[in-house]
């Protein structure tokens, strides 16, 4: 009998480390490939047969002081062995180039990670999200190298000693916008967790980007309501109008509906928002928080762009679905009007710096430039993101008076 | 039984013997098997009942499944069996300490048995040794009757005879193998103290027993949705490994004789 495959195990008895040098040479080989187990120990004439018939390995006999076993095929795992990897700087972009996610996932390969051989006859799990094209656009693991490197520290990073002390109006009206920005970002935080338990392991990498995403929208909440409570003032009013709209993004069954409405849409228009801030900020540490956070907001959207993007090139018929969600959405919003009036009379003072009649119109006349800001922005991300000149202007129209 | 549901017993040694058979049930009825369980808390009244026609068929041990067919005077149906039942061993283990070094030198050691029902803890090894020219009466027996009607089904005694080698009550003991094997695979034998003596020829263990008067449309069908159970899907492997088994196997009556003849040398049917 010629072996595929021979070990040698010393005196070494069954149940003293035999089966760890045995257990994994059967794992390589193919069932019915014979393996060849070089032993001194008489123990193991008596229990490597029994320990055979246990697991429905084929025990063929002792010969020449090798015991001879054949690979059984139950439980044998599925794929092909991977061996020989030698990443040279190993990043996430990186090992989705050497190991390439699968066109479509299995559900029954549960969280073995992709590339690992698996075991027949495990449970099913409950991953919905199992094509590739609709979960993980070609730059996924890119922008989660970029997130992790560009992680930052609320602490650490805000220059808090320049806040100094504001008009109390101005303060207020600062306070005013941090807490709908917290508003909003919780819903940020939210909306794309409860799409991660649904994507299959195979494209973890889309997983691993959301979660940086939600580190990002926990450290939003977190320097928002700080600011609005480090300079004498505190929370301000929360909206209908802003609740209705969040709701509604919450409502969100589909993954790259979602992603287009919050991240496209809504993030992207927040870009807009957060500059704004940053612009007619009253202090550089107000200044910096927008600035910062507008940064990581622009990685969401860039996700959200390659995401829609990419499904849109695989699937025309998305471009009709798409334009339904934010039709459903607006239909269910209709009576809302328009921009919450506490973040409006907010962004005027903010502009004006100062509660004097002329700065107030002037800050008023910048909060609509604004709005003209946002819909020229949206409608060109929509380009970009391939719809035609009449579903940008329709969508962009459409979209939530809330901004998200 | 007069209606068309089959009507299976089974011994409730554990909890998850409900879950076992329940889990079994579902299948049967995916596969357009009606079939329901009754549960006993031993093998003596799960043959009589078997006995008097008040169920179809049973999940017997081998001491149940030879006591039917003796009874029936062979006219019992076996229908079916696990792979593990299949070539089954006992094995004498000794102490490494205890100066063991042939069967003959179990004679006047403490020697750890199984339940007297355990088939593969008791009758059997005992058995063997005697052919073996073994002086039984010579060992001092330390015997573990625990679970007994369960016929060695809980491993309780097994187990038992392990810890009183393991803990230097007993010098020599009788186990099965596959208790015998899962424990040294899990790492819980002690191979510094501990090692195997003997290992019994084969015997085959349990076996679905029908009713001589069992409908055979019944019977067909039982064994038709037991064997569509496959290792590789996922509801079937989680019963399968509650059952201990990754692969039902037909019925077959050659690896019985020893366990026959045993219990007539012991006296024991």
């Amino acid at each position: 009998m010629i072996a595929t495959l021979a070990i040698e195990a010393g005196d070494l008895p069954l149940g003293g480390g035999l089966l760890a040098l045995v257990r994994p040479a059967l794992l390589l080989l193919e069932p019915g490939g014979i393996l060849a187990v070089r032993s001194s120990a008489a123990s193991v004439v008596q229990d490597l047969p029994s320990w055979c018939r246990v697991e429905r390995h084929r025990y063929l006999g002792y010969e020449d002081g090798r015991h001879l076993i054949e690979r059984g095929s139950l439980g044998a795992p599925r794929g092909a062995r991977e061996w020989g990897y030698r990443l040279k700087k190993p990043s996430a972009a990186e090992v989705v180039r050497a190991v390439p996610m699968p066109d479509t996932a299995n559900a029954d390969t549960g969280f073995a990670p992709r590339g690992a051989r698996v075991e027949p006859g495990g449970p099913r799990y409950p991953f919905d999200l199992l094509e590739r094209d609709r979960v993980a656009p070609p730059e996924v693991a890119q922008l989660y190298d970029q997130a992790v490197a560009a992680q930052w520290d609320v602490g650490r990073d805000i220059p808090w000693d320049t806040v100094g002390e504001h008009d109390p109006a101005i303060e207020s009206a600062v306070c005013q916008v941090m807490t709908f920005l917290a508003e909003n970002e919780l819903s940020a935080l939210y909306v794309p967790s409860r799409f991660i338990a649904r994507i299959h392991p195979a494209y973890v990498e889309t997983a691993m980007f959301l979660s940086t995403q939600l580190a990002d929208e926990a450290r939003h909440i977190d320097v928002f309501l700080r600011r609005a409570r480090v300079a004498g003032g505190g929370l301000g009013v929360s909206s209908v109008t802003t609740s209705r709209s969040l709701l509604s993004l919450l409502e969100y069954e589909d993954f790259t509906e979602a992603a287009f409405v919050l991240s496209v849409l809504g993030e992207g228009t927040f870009l807009d928002l957060l500059r704004f801030v940053e612009e007619h900020a009253p202090d550089p540490a107000t200044a910096e928080i927008a600035r910062r956070t507008r940064n990581d907001e622009s990685r969401h959207v860039h996700f959200g762009l390659a995401h829609v993007r990419h499904a849109l090139s695989t699937d025309p018929t998305l471009f009709g679905r798409l334009e339904a969600a934010v039709r459903r959405r607006a239909a269910t919003l209709h009576d809302v009007g328009g921009v919450p009036t506490p973040l409006q009379d907010s962004l005027t003072l903010l502009a004006a710096g100062s509660t004097e009649p002329r700065a107030v119109a002037r800050g008023h006349e910048a909060f609509r430039a604004l709005l003209e800001a946002m819909h020229a922005a949206r409608i060109k991300r929509l380009d970009r993101a391939g719809f035609t000149a009449e579903q940008a202007e329709l969508m962009s129209t459409l979209h939530t008076a809330n901004f998200m | 039984m007069s209606d068309d549901t089959i009507l299976l017993g089974a011994v409730a040694y554990d909890p998850k013997v409900v879950t076992i058979w329940e889990g079994i049930r579902d299948h049967f009825r995916a596969e357009g098997v009606k079939m329901d369980f009754a549960l006993f808390s031993n093998y003596e009244r799960q043959v009589e009942t078997l006995l008097r026609g008040h169920i179809d068929l049973a999940w017997n041990t081998p001491l149940a499944h030879v006591r039917v067919q003796k009874r029936t005077e062979g006219r019992s149906i076996s229908l079916g069996m696990r792979d593990t039942d299949r070539d089954f061993k006992a094995k004498v283990v000794v102490r490494k300490d205890a100066g063991i070094r042939a069967l003959k030198d179990l004679e006047g050691k403490v020697l750890a048995v199984g339940s007297r029902d355990s088939t593969q803890a008791r009758i059997l090894p005992l058995h063997f040794l005697a052919k073996e020219g073994v002086d039984v009466a010579k060992a001092k027996l330390l015997a573990f009757d625990t679970d007994l009607g369960k016929h060695g089904d809980t491993g309780t005694s097994e187990l038992d005879v392990l810890k009183a080698l393991h803990d230097g009550r007993a010098q020599a003991g009788t186990v099965g193998d596959l208790i015998w094997t899962l424990e040294q695979a899990a790492g819980r034998v002690d191979p510094n103290k501990v090692e195997v003596l003997y290992t019994t020829p084969g015997f085959d263990h349990c076996m679905f027993d029908a009713h001589p008067a069992a409908d055979r449309g019944k019977c067909a069908a039982f064994q038709k949705a037991l064997f569509a159970m496959k290792w590789e899907v996922p509801e079937h492997r989680k019963l399968l490994e509650l059952e201990g088994l990754k692969e039902w196997m037909q019925p077959r009556e050659e690896g019985y004789a020893s366990l026959r003849a045993a219990l007539t040398e012991q006296a024991y049917w």
